[in-house]
């Protein structure tokens, strides 16, 4: 599985559910700041072993930075991504750039941080949004089809449950955990869950009550929604900012991490010594992590060190 | 719209090994339509402040937002600092200089233990009118000098959001040195604090400038009355009838002294002439 040089300092990578080697990835010039973005599809079977001259089968400019992205669960060819500029854009990867994007959303006030598309339904998706909302859309509707207000700070991600169409949950700087269910007014379950910014959370795919959040103050936890007053597990190793948790689609309570200390690592919180796996491959931090539906084990990382990597648990990112 | 393979975990099919989870039965139907049947959707702002359902609400004070981050010294500028009360209370000065308190406290709560930097309270309030010149100007000068030194105490860095505070009280290994861009931000962070204090300093010398120019001239003002009056004072102690074209300003200037035995005019007092004050 190769290594791939991307043109700009990714952010976030996502494995196609119905390709298995087709790979979507955000990418944004000067760390996001200012400057271009760049939505890249690339795929991963026309690499030779270790080639770092992967080019990408699709790639959009956009005029601003891009934050995260998401493949639609319900065509293959239809991807979305959250921009800097408060516009959420799809994208379809069969037509070629002049078409795209095919729709662009803008309704949102602020930088718009996380994108996920509904895995149980798969006929909507969730944007998180600086401006302390998140907003449903549908692609086949030009606007919104709700707004979730609540959080007091930025949200910066949100995660729909895998087993239930209608749940999900948001991370968001005023150190909340939010679940939410669409067909509720409020959130039904506000988790105080970390006393730092909370950057990303995921759900467990096995168990429907489960919940992990990735944090500021360098912790990930592990959450029952049954009983939020204490977390389940604290899975404490990284050494800044954990900025992305996601549930391995494949194996129960393993979780994969990446952090601010460039370090992408892999957890099993069920067990007594957690940490299974540290991976130092990136020299700069790693914004964006996935883990293969479709292949198990298949892991992929990308960081501010314009770096895409993919590689199986188990082995050396660097060295396939 | 074929839709994705079925994911592991569908194929799998087991309900979560902890039991069921506390969601209510999922809905039919799309998305959209499950939304609109629940009556939320496009909610807005009649529906912001529900906070009905919520389980545990949050009680923790908030982080500042990025674009409202200040360093201490950004808020003295605001209208609940000096910047309101210092100019209202220059209008008269009847009440400026007695409640010199106001500006005095009021700096003191928005610098954050930077001590008010013109001496806080009472300094023109108590010096002017009761000991005199110097008492007012020893407490000026006092007052400032605690101002600086509260000044070069702070400059603490803001917290690096999402870049993660290297706390030496957490756990965990020590943390790795910082990469470039925390470095690089760090630096950007302090130049803009620095500029930041020397304009705040700027102004503060200015609003000190301004101060003292307008007690200078008020001084001047009120010991022009009172030699006047002192001098009406003792050439009425000396036997000396003296009085006051009506609208003539007594000063220094004034025809005080032109001979005992020179005798005045006698007019009609006036009757808003201070010398009823004194009786006869």
């Amino acid at each position: 599985m190769p290594a791939f040089k991307a043109p700009a300092p990714g952010f976030s990578v996502r494995f196609s559910p119905f390709h298995e080697n087709r790979l979507l990835a955000a990418t944004s010039q000067h760390f996001g700041l200012v400057g271009n973005g760049h939505l890249l599809v690339l795929d991963l079977s026309a690499a030779g072993p270790g080639g770092p001259g992967l080019a990408p089968l699709f790639s959009f400019p956009t005029s601003d930075a891009l934050f995260d992205c998401a493949w639609s669960e319900s065509h293959d060819s239809l991807c979305a991504a959250a921009s800097g500029d408060g516009s959420v854009r799809l994208f379809d990867v069969t037509l070629p750039p002049e078409q795209n994007p095919v729709r662009l959303l803008r309704e949102h006030a602020r930088e718009v941080h996380g994108i996920d598309w509904n895995p149980v339904r798969r006929d909507a998706f969730l944007s998180a949004s600086w401006d302390d909302t998140l907003k449903l859309w549908s692609p086949d509707r030009p606007a919104s089809v709700r707004t979730f207000r609540g959080h007091e700070y930025c949200v910066y991600a949100a995660a729909w449950s895998a087993r239930h169409p209608d749940v999900f949950a948001s991370a968001s700087g005023d150190r909340t955990a939010r679940v939410w269910d669409v067909r509720e007014p409020a959130p039904t379950l506000v988790i105080p869950a970390h006393d730092h910014e909370v950057l990303s959370l995921d759900w467990d795919k096995y168990d429907p009550s489960i919940l992990a959040t990735g944090s500021v103050d360098k912790s990930i936890r592990v959450w029952d929604v049954r009983s939020p007053r204490a977390p389940l597990a604290q899975l404490a190793g990284h050494g800044y900012a954990v900025k992305r948790v996601k549930f391995s689609p494949h194996h129960q309570g393993m979780i994969m991490s990446c952090s601010y200390d460039m370090t992408v690592c892999m957890w099993d919180y069920r067990k007594e010594d957690a940490l299974l796996a540290r991976y130092g491959h990136h020299t700069e931090f790693v914004a964006g992590i996935d883990m293969s539906v479709l292949t198990d084990g298949l892991l992929a990382s990308t960081g501010w060190d314009e770096m895409i990597y993919v590689w199986p648990f188990g082995s050396d990112p660097r060295a396939v | 719209m074929a839709g994705a393979p079925p994911k592991p975990w569908e194929r799998a099919g087991a309900e979560g090994t902890s039991g069921p989870a506390p969601f209510k039965p999922p809905s039919g139907g799309s998305t959209s339509d499950v939304v609109e049947a629940s009556g939320t959707a496009k909610p807005g702002e009649t529906i912001a402040a529900t906070t009905a359902n919520v389980s545990n609400p949050v009680s923790r004070t908030m982080p500042q937002r990025p674009w409202q981050q200040q360093t201490g010294y950004g808020n003295s500028y605001g209208g609940a600092g000096y910047g309101s009360n210092m100019y209202s209370s220059l209008g008269g000065y009847g009440n400026t200089y007695g409640s010199g308190g106001m500006y005095g406290n009021s700096m003191y709560s928005s610098y954050g233990g930077g001590g008010g930097l013109y001496g806080g309270s009472g300094m023109y309030g108590g010096g002017m009118y009761n000991s005199g010149m110097g008492g007012s100007y020893g407490g000026y000068g006092m007052g400032g000098m605690g101002g600086m030194g509260g000044m070069g105490g702070m400059g603490g860095m803001g917290g690096m959001g999402p870049y993660g505070n290297p706390d030496p009280n957490s756990f965990g290994p020590p943390a790795a040195p910082p990469g470039f861009w925390v470095s690089f931000l760090r630096v950007m962070h302090g130049a803009v604090s620095f500029f930041g204090r020397v304009a705040f300093l700027v102004e503060q010398n200015t609003q000190a400038f301004y101060l003292f120019i307008t007690a200078m001239l008020q001084l001047f003002d009120r010991s022009g009355m009172l030699y006047g009056e002192l001098a009406r004072f003792v050439l009425r102690l000396l036997g000396v009838r003296t009085k006051s074209k009506k609208g003539r300003v007594q000063g220094p200037e004034a025809p005080a002294f032109e001979g005992p035995g020179q005798q005045f005019l006698e007019a009609p007092k006036g009757n808003n002439s201070w010398d009823s004050v004194w009786g006869n």
